[in-house]
């Protein structure tokens, strides 16, 4: 990324824009200011009067851009959502790699940062979440079926799957393990729907739930790779004493 | 290694392995009584008590929140267990488990809308005390205060409704024997739902802030309010140790009476005085420092009186004439049975227990006012404890009183343990009208 240096003062255009002294660079700068503006704008329209409702030419006159600009970056509106749930992943893993406090913190507190991330970037559009979800569930789904939405799912449990690797030892080789990101992901589509029928003053049973699930499920995931080493331990102790008789 | 805290299966787990336990054994006993000498029956009640108190702080261990609460505030409840329970249950007092970082910030940005990195100029990642509905970390203020930040569980509530129903079902059998009544867990239920308001717990902070600020060897934090929130209470930091590192340094002779004559003010003060005390006895609440002045933290529990409790509380204390006359009895009668008359038994247990009992305790004789009373007799609490269950048994608890003879069970604990020699109708009689 462009530091903010010297010139960083003399361009004001644009989130991005001004600060790269190469070309392309800025053209891509200000390329990705424009798709986070449009972005910004449909979401907010589908928050305030839902997806289906929402056109993309009421998004163009929300983010201030002729809505041919809109289909250079987006072929449907779809994929605008699609784009902002692939910044809320970006966002989501970017918030735990950054963090060197939960580098060596256990992998439940891990996964608890991962999800509370995505849920508090998705906060602010609660009610197209909600909405997003009956959306998902139509069979002829563009978030379900499209080549980006399994993309972005599958890039999401690798990385959970590595989250689980570097703390669980051995932990790739277990068909248990192996698994887990699958469950996981089941388990986040629950949480997701606990979350926004989640009543209680500031979703506070969402957190207790997301806490205790994580310590449970990590824990029996810990309890089966002990228990694998354990199985292979005793062969081990029964050849001992025989070597030494 | 700390156990792995449940989640809500196991945690519903624990709570049921915890009643089939208790109820098991209270089960066994009730089953063996009808076979046994009184004697043997004594001899195998305490082993109950022992087996079924130990089975109770293994169980509530493993869970957090309310049900350690729960075990807490049982394990100070000295006159309505039996000892041999208490001792058991005594170990649960300091420890308990904690939320990870993660959460502390989650709870945190919920409550303020800052994360604690940017709204305290210092905050430290680990707690340095374990509340058993949320926890305490230190940090410091921008403008260089030193604070402590209590945070709470998230979703306390719900578990705290949960656990109640799991208990009330499960310790049916205790409470058949009476070793549980069923209003001692309803007030329970209540003060514990009462100290997730940390609003609440402000107003009580400021208020025994004013009103015992006269006691120069008292100290109580100051609430910060721009610190603040639904779950979140920021008070200024105090310094001093607990109990047991205290008696660790071998505190001299005069020390351990000086320190036991200032706890039996503050309570006596607030009771006496203010109509309103700090409730939770807990050994981590007192902060002794070497000057020999406290300091007193977790205002969550603070009970506030009826005006005629304490007004009978001034004419029954150091009660000059005859204990078993009437006019001594229209005043038990006014204090514990307002509503309606004691059975003979109960009174009876009340004014034994006020001759025998307060009357050596504290002598009502102004001449005998400089003689301290000293604590550290063994017999005193088994006698207090005996006293204070056999009036339970013969009429149930009124719910100012559960509260009262907790802080009251709480100092004598802490004065028994400090072996401290303390002037209780000197200090009794300043305060009285």
């Amino acid at each position: 990324m462009p530091g903010p240096g010297k010139k960083g003062s003399r361009a004001r255009r644009g989130a991005a824009g001004g600060r790269a002294e190469a070309r392309p660079r800025k053209r891509a700068a200000s390329k990705a200011a424009m798709r986070a503006r449009i972005v910004r704008a449909a979401l907010e329209l589908f928050e305030a009067q839902g997806f289906q409702e929402t056109t993309t030419k009421a998004i163009a006159r929300r983010a201030g851009v002729a809505e041919g600009t809109i289909f250079n970056y987006f072929a449907t509106k779809e994929d605008i959502a699609l784009h902002f749930f692939e910044l809320e992943v970006d966002h989501a893993i970017a918030t735990v790699r950054s963090s060197a406090r939960l580098r060596r913190a256990p992998l439940e507190e891990k996964l608890f940062a991962l999800v509370q991330s995505q849920i508090e970037y998705l906060t602010p559009y609660e009610r197209f979440i909600g909405a997003a979800f009956v959306q998902a569930l139509r069979p002829s789904s563009a978030f379900v079926l499209s080549q980006r939405s399994w993309d972005l799912r599958a890039r999401y449990l690798d990385f959970v799957q590595g989250l689980i690797a570097e703390s669980i030892p051995g932990a790739e080789r277990s068909l248990v393990t192996w698994l887990a990101p699958q469950a996981f992901w089941v388990f986040y589509i629950a949480l997701l729907l606990y979350w926004l029928n989640d009543t209680s003053p500031g979703k506070q049973s969402t957190l207790a739930f997301l806490d205790r699930s994580l310590r449970l499920g990590v824990h029996l995931l810990e309890q089966e790779s002990r228990g694998r080493s354990r199985r292979a331990a005793p062969r081990r102790r029964v050849r001992k004493p025989r070597r030494a008789r | 290694m700390v156990r792995k805290p449940a989640g809500p299966a196991r945690r519903a787990m624990h709570m049921a392995r915890l009643g089939a336990g208790v109820t098991g054994s209270y089960l066994g006993w009730l089953a063996q009584q009808a076979f046994l000498g009184e004697e043997e029956r004594e001899r195998r009640l305490k082993r109950t008590h022992v087996r079924t108190a130990r089975r109770i702080s293994q169980e509530l261990m493993a869970l957090r929140g309310p049900a350690m609460k729960l075990g807490q505030t049982l394990s100070l409840q000295g006159d309505l267990l039996p000892e041999e329970m208490l001792a058991e249950l005594s170990s649960l007092q300091m420890r308990a488990p904690g939320m990870h970082g993660s959460l502390v910030r989650a709870q945190v940005k919920a409550s303020l809308g800052q994360e604690p990195d940017q709204l305290f100029a210092e905050f430290s990642e680990q707690p340095f005390a374990a509340a058993s509905l949320g926890q305490v970390h230190r940090a410091r203020t921008h403008d260089g205060e030193d604070v402590a930040v209590k945070i709470q569980y998230p979703g306390i509530r719900q578990a705290i409704d949960s656990d109640f129903a799991w208990f009330r079902a499960l310790s049916r059998p205790a409470q058949l024997t009476r070793h549980f009544p069923r209003n001692l867990i309803d007030e329970l239920q209540e003060q514990i739902t009462a100290e997730l308001d940390y609003g609440r717990e402000a107003d009580n902070v400021i208020l025994l802030g004013n009103e015992l600020a006269f006691l120069p060897f008292l100290e109580i934090p100051r609430v910060v309010p721009e610190y603040c929130g639904e779950r979140v209470l920021t008070m200024t930091y105090l310094e001093g140790v607990h109990l047991d590192e205290l008696l660790r340094t071998r505190p001299s002779r005069a020390q351990r009476d000086q320190l036991g004559e200032h706890l039996f003010e503050i309570l006596y003060a607030q009771v006496l005085q203010v109509g309103a005390f700090h409730a939770d006895p807990h050994w981590g609440n007192y902060l002794f420092r070497t000057d020999g002045s406290i300091g007193l933290v977790d205002f969550g529990c603070v009970k506030y009186l009826p005006q005629d409790f304490v007004d009978n509380l001034h004419r029954i204390f150091l009660y000059e004439g005859r204990r078993d006359g009437p006019e001594f009895r229209r005043l038990l009668e006014e204090r514990y049975a307002p509503r309606a008359r004691l059975t003979p038994a109960a009174r009876q247990a009340l004014v034994d227990f006020s001759r025998n009992f307060y009357g050596r305790v504290y002598p009502p004789e102004p001449a005998l006012d400089e003689r301290p009373f000293d604590f550290s007799d063994p017999q005193f609490m088994k006698d207090y404890m005996r006293g204070t269950l056999r009036i339970t048994r013969a009429r149930g608890a009124l719910p100012e009183y559960v509260l009262f003879s907790r802080a009251e069970t709480g100092l004598y604990q802490t004065l028994h343990r400090l072996g401290s020699r303390v002037r209780t109708s000197r200090i009794v009689r300043k305060y009285l009208r």
